[in-house]
């Protein structure tokens, strides 16, 4: 199905749909100008809030495109707030909540060219909680793909949006599916780090183990305020162990070519599949800030629960 | 800062709070002595609050030690009774009545002519099951602004190392300012430690204060949040970390203050600045001094 105003591709609209969430795959700058650049100019007409979080040359030619007179558009760089895939779904219901009464709109390009194979499996598994965060919500989240990404990665696309889209027009996704399947496949087992440093722990040791971790981030060449980021996201996910993972765990460190990575693992489950991904009250004392804070300050949080407990994996890039 | 040997004989409010750590009965009897001697021999009334001890040993071991026990008794000098009958015997243990009962002590000693009043405690009872045992280190935290600030009086915490757990007695005897007694056990300090500032109003944490140091926290935050005076300190300069529960903890804690003034905090690490550019929520009631 197919729907156009002034010439230009849209999503469909479906009275009985309150949530629109479609992919826009686009192969030139042009195509992209028009189908994205479009998009925004209508949602702004309509005087509806816009959330433009695109990689930041994108965000150049939107801007230019739809120029700065609309004061209800807001521009993120996603290469940056959307480093880590894992916390731009939080950026997103912050925006959607703070203009729940006006339908909110959302540009959110999560995949660009370049990102790395384990970056955009994150990405796909936002993708498919986006369908779950959202559903109900009165809002729409357009996601422009480019062609040039991976195959992998444009097929996964087909099954995270219920409706996609090109410079023809859009369709529903006969490839969509349910997000909790989604997320299953992106859960695929994580490469063994070579020789990395073992630290177990319980209650006793989160001091030593921090002390130790950070001894070891300053040797890895990890700079002073991204040790800080690192240290708070590890002292979070071997508290958690402790709290909810069986009372200890084990915390491996290792340095690959780019990053720092630290790895919890536990006894503990994660049973649901949105934790951390909306901002917690930090107040509330039923916790909940761990997995969040986390997202907020890694550059990629893989999280996998095998039969044998909880995984947490913690990147922080060296640069 | 912690005084290896506090006098007995009074002086700074810093020298009359001293937690008095031994692990004999030798060890405790000689403590004893040396107390309740300096304060008969100074005028003073010197009350005794037994916890582990039968009363009548404490009597017995002064008399046995040269100290005329039963005279100073007659003429009630010397009040040697029991933490269970006194200041435990109510339905819980409380920081806030205890403030009130010390100010009634003190005055009751001066009204029957003594020149001040010094106090031993037992503290054992902190590690059983007691209501409000919880809140002792609260207590501990508190009574240096509220209590040895304010009244003329000295107090020896009687910490039997025999009866106590060795990190919850560290972290005990890290609360005064003055120690005295058997050196601390090998391993060194707790790894989070509160104690007052001696200056100002306020309170230092020393450390790292992740989720094992919790219970720490929520006292440290506990006693900020009753202070009564006008500006309160935090001085983190020597604590290395702080998690997002200790934050929260110590920002819920400037949210309740009777003031509404709000808490210094100084030298705070890098981790709590990063953690209020997350929350800035948490940053009101704090005014954050850098490192």
């Amino acid at each position: 199905m197919t729907a156009r105003i002034h010439g230009t591709p849209r999503p469909p609209a479906q009275d009985d749909v309150i949530f629109h969430h479609p992919a826009l795959f686009y192969s030139t700058g042009e195509d992209y100008a028009d189908g994205v650049g479009d998009f925004i100019r209508k949602q702004t007409a309509d005087e509806r809030p816009v959330l433009v979080a695109v990689p930041g040359e994108r965000l150049t030619v939107l801007r230019d495109l739809v120029g700065d007179a609309h004061a209800g558009v807001t521009w993120v760089d996603m290469r940056q707030a959307g480093r880590n895939p894992g916390r731009i779904l939080s950026m997103l219901q912050d925006f959607a909540d703070r203009h729940a009464d006006r339908r909110p709109a959302v540009v959110g390009e999560p995949i660009w060219v370049g990102r790395t194979s384990e970056e955009a499996r994150e990405a796909t598994r936002h993708e498919a909680l986006i369908n779950l965060a959202f559903a109900g919500r009165r809002a729409t989240i357009l996601c422009p793909y480019d062609t040039a990404l991976p195959e992998r990665v444009l097929t996964q696309a087909h099954r995270t949006h219920p409706v996609v889209g090109d410079p023809g027009g859009y369709r529903r996704s006969t490839r969509y599916a349910d997000p909790h399947a989604v997320c299953h496949d992106c859960d695929t087992p994580l490469p063994e780090p070579a020789d990395p440093v073992v630290l177990r722990f319980e209650e006793q040791d989160l001091a030593d183990v921090r002390d130790a971790a950070r001894d070891w981030a300053e040797s890895a060449g990890l700079p002073r305020l991204r040790r800080t980021d690192w240290l708070l996201a590890v002292n979070e996910a071997t508290g958690n162990s402790v709290r909810h993972g069986g009372g200890h765990g084990t915390l491996r460190l290792w340095r690959t070519a780019a990053a720092v990575v630290a790895e919890a693992r536990d006894r503990g489950r994660l049973t649901d599949p949105l934790v951390g991904r909306r901002r917690p009250d930090p107040h509330s004392p039923a916790g909940g800030r761990g997995v969040w804070m986390m997202h907020q300050l890694c550059d990629l949080v893989e999280i996998r629960t095998p039969p044998s407990g909880l995984v947490v994996r913690l990147h922080v890039t060296l640069e | 800062m912690h005084r290896a040997c506090p006098s007995a004989s009074g002086g700074a409010a810093a020298d009359r709070h001293v937690a008095v750590e031994y692990s004999s009965d030798d060890e405790w009897a000689g403590h004893l002595v040396v107390f309740v001697r300096a304060g008969l021999g100074r005028g003073e009334q010197v009350q005794y609050f037994a916890d582990a001890t039968d009363p009548g040993l404490v009597t017995r071991t002064l008399a046995d030690r040269g100290v005329d026990a039963a005279s100073a008794v007659r003429r009630g000098q010397l009040v040697v009774t029991t933490a269970d009958e006194t200041y435990l015997a109510g339905a819980r243990f409380d920081p806030d009545v205890m403030t009130g009962l010390w100010q009634e002590a003190v005055d009751a000693a001066a009204a029957q002519g003594f020149r001040g009043l010094r106090a031993i405690g037992e503290m054992s009872w902190g590690a059983r099951r007691i209501a409000g045992a919880e809140r002792l280190l609260e207590y501990e935290l508190r009574i240096h602004h509220e209590v040895f600030e304010r009244l003329p009086l000295t107090a020896w915490c009687f910490y039997d190392r025999r009866l106590l757990a060795r990190d919850d007695l560290e972290v005990l005897a890290h609360a005064h300012l003055a120690r005295w007694g058997t050196g601390a056990a090998p391993g060194g300090g707790p790894g989070l430690s509160a104690a007052p500032l001696t200056g100002a109003p306020g309170f230092r944490l020393a450390g790292s204060a992740g989720y094992e140091g919790r219970r720490v926290v929520a006292s440290a935050a506990a006693a900020l949040a009753a202070s009564p005076a006008e500006r309160v300190t935090l001085d983190l300069s020597v604590l290395d970390h702080l998690d997002i529960a200790a934050l929260a903890d110590i920002a819920d804690a400037a949210r309740r203050r009777p003031t509404g003034t709000p808490v210094r905090l100084v030298g705070a690490p890098p981790a709590l600045h990063r953690m209020v550019e997350l929350f800035p929520e948490l940053g009101e009631g704090l005014e954050v001094d850098g490192r």
